[in-house]
């Protein structure tokens, strides 16, 4: 027996460790990317240091702005400023300039440092500044949290939400939920009839039937999500035959609107609704209608208080497995979806090829997986705790 | 009722096939020209697709990904479930939830830590990195399905074997894989098409010259929407089809033994 | 070439660190002896035989084969034969490649595994049936399929873990004989797992009578039938009368109602409570007046067995003491109601200290 758990131990062992080299600690680490605060203490060690000391009243000492002038001038000639410049200009716009105007004269500012920098850019004799320097010291803050939920933090510390104007993440959730939640329940009443169809088809049709619903599921959602691209062109096929049957006049933009995002969802979603319901359908035999029919209940009454009922395990897989799925689905938006259709994925993406910011990649990143983790953890509650089946997307 | 029932069904599924039933039929047109039904019927763009380079290039590198994913996801996966069902040992289901957690963790999160954690050791834009991260999102198909299979493996039979005189892994080769082959070979396929199919994570894994087909497809979407693109994806959609065929006929196999 | 082959010396298994599934088991079993583990389900006779394939760890103790200790052995190492309850046969392999499967293992040349297969086929009495699946064979046939493998390499020790209990009962008959003639034809050790006393009591040259993981007895089929080591053995193999007694003398006790004669177990002294058992078939019925513990007893109920009647008789204060009344000839069959003399004789009366 000890031999037999030596024996399986030897045969998990590499697959655990390319699990946890190769995603485990990569996503921890990433997470991790959402509180780091490093580039400050990175670049700037003398003057974290000494603004460290700091009590935070009026402004820092005169050893403060002169390491602060030294050591930018030092790391644009070593041209590592960048990470810092955008770390400050993330928090507040404009230090980015501020920040390179004092790197590029460092060699020419006299002392006292004090003076000569503010006159540089005045934000430097500002204790806000200062302030917000002394607490991106690191080693972490909650500022990529805090602004992925539209809320920022004052310079004396405290939790303030950002102005209308400038919110952005909230709605993006809130977008991502709404059009997740629209696409399941689509998926879900578009699902139910089909699979308590296919169920009570007869041999030969039901397997027909089902091969019809695993193609889609076996092809990939690129090529699906490609293929709504192609036919909700302007001139594309769709327009083409609606215009035929009369019922459009001139083509109309269909790419790029939050309906074509819903359309490719649900088309790409569908199978991985209906797969789940019909495994639980197909195990539901006739003889529990029978049985409650003897009993005296009638068609309604059979179908809510028996098929219904028991059928449930397989809407809740279906629709957790949809939800799931949409929740972090970057291609079908991407690809048929406008910029004021994307959701969180899409988001995640531009952070971190367009912006390089790995703190708001990282914070997108950690709010949706406790959404997808809430969404588990409640399916797990309420089928208890019966295995998910397999998925793909 | 029953009419309408079935109506209803037939619309869904109509609406499920029709738009890969269109990129087919439109694959073949004859011009650039993307419109329904097709006047005429030619194979231009196929013959672009086999001729053009960066297409050649990208089913090349397809195929290449998409052979070392399975052979690795199909080994370290098949060897985990087997360690999985054998030992006794408490904590299997954390384990387990555990080797599966890439199939519930959104792709784009799994890309994202893949991306920066990579770079971190220069795996980023390399085979062996797009290999690796393909393998971690196929291989929880292949420990579900060899897991699935195991269940109604015998384990007297291993116990059989050591009486009869061989040792653990000859057991393991001779006794336990011969017997749930079927379960391999679906969890292979799965993961094959998984590997074809995967394209979130090498968008942001793959260097700037490691064009996979689906990233192919989507660069070429997103330049010029030429009806390459509809043959490259009716190509893929026909290798789903093989995939979907092995499968099946691997479950009806196992569902024929199990009669039995 | 002593004549132990296999030795357990306190050995001990726990599950789960607590109970003692087998507890301090102490066993010589001799080379080429037919050894049976007898006992009710859940006494330790599977774990056992599992310690001595190798497939459980003890928790302590020592097994030595041949002398030298085999618990720290790998159970691919061990060279003992196992035949499983289930059969066992490779599924995704016929049935000569299953016979083949040891011998291949061990790197025996191609043309004798095929010589060696068609010997234990036609061992078995299975000859030509070697290309089928195990599948495509009865229960029977599949069993003989299981010990012919297990005894293709050769092993000096077969162990086979309630192998017949799957079969119905003609089966098992004719397999029991099947065993039995394949035993003494060999010569093998066998040590032979069953709950089944009459199967233990055909098969064995000693039968060692497992409870709660401990031996209750070992001995021959007679000594553990006819002489009962403890209440247990007595109850557990054939049916017996059980009356509570109390010892009157050195030769008499009292029962709850009347007194018999019997010979006491050394150490009962008078006054001392025992338990009296005493084997139906031992009965007399009809018994002459000066017939030893001779008695009337009414027939409360009688049970028509083709070759015996089991008549439920009132004695000794109580109404469930059973006689069997042997049918050699034909005849009347007591009526329930009537009174029959019976007689105990001394030697059939076993005396425990209660
Ligand atoms: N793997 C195990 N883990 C925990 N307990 C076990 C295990 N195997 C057996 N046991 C327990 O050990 C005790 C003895 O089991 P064992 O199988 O040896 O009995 P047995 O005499 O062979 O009974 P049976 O006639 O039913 O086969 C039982 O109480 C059983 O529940
Ligand atoms: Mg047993």
């Amino acid at each position: 027996m000890r031999r037999t758990n030596l024996l399986a131990a030897a045969l998990i062992a590499p697959l655990l460790l390319l699990i946890l080299g190769s995603f485990l600690v990569p996503v921890g680490l990433t997470l991790f990317r959402a509180v780091a605060d490093r580039e400050v203490v990175a670049t700037l060690p003398e003057t974290s240091a000494i603004l460290a000391g700091w009590d935070g009243e009026g402004l820092p000492p005169e050893a403060a702005f002169a390491a602060l002038a030294r050591e930018a001038g030092a790391a644009l000639q070593a041209r590592r400023i960048g990470d810092l410049a955008q770390r400050l200009n993330f928090e507040r716009t404009g230090l980015r300039t501020a920040l390179l105007r004092v790197a590029r004269a460092a060699d020419r500012l006299a002392a006292p440092h004090a003076q000569s920098l503010p006159a540089l850019d005045a934000r430097w004799g500002e204790r806000e500044t200062w302030l917000l320097l002394q607490r991106a010291g690191g080693p972490t803050t909650a500022l990529y949290l805090l602004r992925a939920m539209d809320a920022t933090r004052t310079p004396q510390g405290e939790v303030r939400a950002l102005p209308v104007e400038e919110r952005l993440y909230r709605t993006l959730f809130l977008r991502t939920l709404g059009i997740s939640l629209l696409v399941t329940a689509l998926c879900v009443l578009l699902a139910y009839p089909v699979a308590a169809a296919i169920a009570g088809l007869r041999p030969p049709w039901s397997a027909v039937a089902l091969t019809l619903v695993l193609i889609p599921f076996w092809s990939s959602v690129l090529v699906r999500s490609t293929a709504w691209f192609v036919l909700l062109q302007r001139e594309g096929p769709v327009n083409g035959a609606l215009q035929a049957l009369g019922m459009l006049e001139a083509p109309v933009q269909m790419l790029g609107t939050r309906f074509a995002v819903v359309l490719a969802l649900v088309h790409v979603l569908l199978p991985f609704a209906i797969l789940p319901m019909h495994s639980v359908m197909k195990g539901l035999d006739g003889t529990f209608l029978r049985a409650a029919a003897s009993l005296g209940a009638n068609g309604p009454q059979r179908f809510l208080r028996v098929w219904l009922p028991l059928s449930l395990p397989g809407v809740l897989a279906g629709g957790a497995m949809v939800f799931l799925l949409s929740v972090g689905m970057y291609t079908a938006p991407a690809l048929v979806g406008g910029d004021r259709d994307q959701m969180v994925a899409w988001f995640i993406a531009n952070f971190m090829n367009r912006d390089v910011n790995w703190g708001m990649a990282a914070a997108l990143s950690a709010y949706l997986l406790a959404m997808t983790g809430a969404m588990v953890g409640l399916v797990r509650v309420l089928t208890g705790g019966v295995a998910q089946a397999g998925l793909r997307g | 009722m029953r009419a309408a029932l079935l109506l209803f069904t037939a619309l869904v599924l109509g609406f499920l096939l029709a738009p890969m039933a269109a990129v087919v039929l439109l694959s073949f047109s004859p011009t650039e020209l993307m419109v329904l039904p097709p006047r005429g019927l030619s194979l231009r763009w196929y013959e672009a697709f086999l001729t053009e380079g960066r297409w050649v290039l990208a089913t090349r590198n397809s195929f290449v990904v998409a052979f070392a994913t399975t052979a690795l996801a199909t080994l370290l996966g098949t060897a985990a479930a087997i360690g999985l069902q054998l030992g006794r040992f408490r904590g299997k289901a954390v384990l387990l939830t555990l080797l599966t957690l890439p199939m519930v963790t959104p792709y784009i999160v799994t890309a994202a830590a893949m991306f920066f954690a990579y770079s971190l050791v220069g795996l980023s834009g390399s085979l062996a990195g797009l290999v690796l991260g393909h393998t971690v999102v196929a291989v929880p198909f292949v420990v579900v399905a060899v897991l699935a299979t195991l269940q109604g493996f015998d384990a007297t039979l291993l116990r059989a074997a050591a009486s009869l005189g061989a040792a653990p892994l000859p057991a393991l080769w001779r006794v336990v894989v011969p017997n749930i082959w079927p379960g391999i070979a679906a969890g292979a396929i799965f993961a094959f098409a998984t590997s074809l199919d995967e394209f979130v994570i090498t968008l942001f894994l793959a260097g700037p010259g490691q064009f996979t087909l689906p990233r192919q497809m989507y660069a070429s979407v997103r330049e010029f929407l030429s009806p390459t693109i509809l043959a490259a994806a009716t190509l893929l959609f026909l290798s789903s089809l093989v995939f979907l065929l092995g499968s099946e006929l691997l479950r009806l196999r196992a569902a024929r033994r199990a009669a039995r | 070439m002593t004549a132990t082959l296999v030795r357990f010396d306190g050995v001990s298994k726990s599950y789960d660190g607590r109970t003692r599934v087998v507890a301090e088991l102490d066993l010589e079993i001799r080379r080429g002896e037919f050894l049976t583990l007898l006992g009710p389900s859940g006494s330790g006779k599977t774990t056992t035989l599992m310690m001595l394939a190798g497939f459980e760890d003890p928790t302590a103790g020592s097994i030595t084969l041949e002398g030298a200790r085999i618990d720290t052995v790998p159970p691919h190492r061990r060279n003992i034969g196992v035949v499983f309850q289930n059969y066992a046969l490779f599924p995704h392999l016929s049935v000569a490649e299953n016979l083949a499967f040891p011998l291949s293992i061990r790197r025996v040349p191609r043309a004798e595994i095929g010589r060696r297969v068609a010997a234990a086929l036609s061992m078995v009495r299975l000859p030509g049936l070697g290309g089928r699946r195990p599948q495509q064979l009865s229960g029977g046939q599949q069993q003989r399929v299981a010990l012919a493998r297990a005894l293709i390499f050769n092993p000096p020790l077969v162990l086979l873990d309630e192998p017949l209990g799957a079969l119905d009962k003609q089966l098992r008959e004719e397999l029991q004989a099947e065993i039995r003639r394949i035993h003494a034809e060999l010569g093998v050790t066998m040590v032979y797992v069953t709950h089944d006393q009459s199967e233990a009591l055909t098969l064995s040259d000693r039968i060692a009578v497992f409870d709660q993981g401990r031996i209750q007895q070992l001995g021959t089929a007679q000594a553990v039938y006819e002489t009962p080591a403890n209440p247990f053995v007595a109850g557990f193999i054939g049916e017996n009368n059980r009356l509570p007694a109390t010892v009157l003398d050195a030769t008499r006790l009292r029962l709850a109602e009347g007194s018999m004669l019997a010979t006491l177990p050394h150490g009962l002294q008078a006054g001392a409570a025992a338990l009296v058992s005493i084997r139906p078939e031992r009965v007399l019925l009809e018994a002459a007046e000066a017939a030893p513990n001779a008695a009337a007893a009414r027939v409360e109920e009688v049970v028509y067995l083709g070759d015996h009647c089991r008549l439920r008789m009132a004695w000794a204060g109580r109404t469930d003491f059973f006689a069997k009344l042997p049918r050699q000839q034909a005849g009347q069959v007591p009526q329930a109601g009537t009174t029959l003399r019976i007689a105990i004789p001394e030697a059939a009366i076993i005396v425990f200290p209660a």
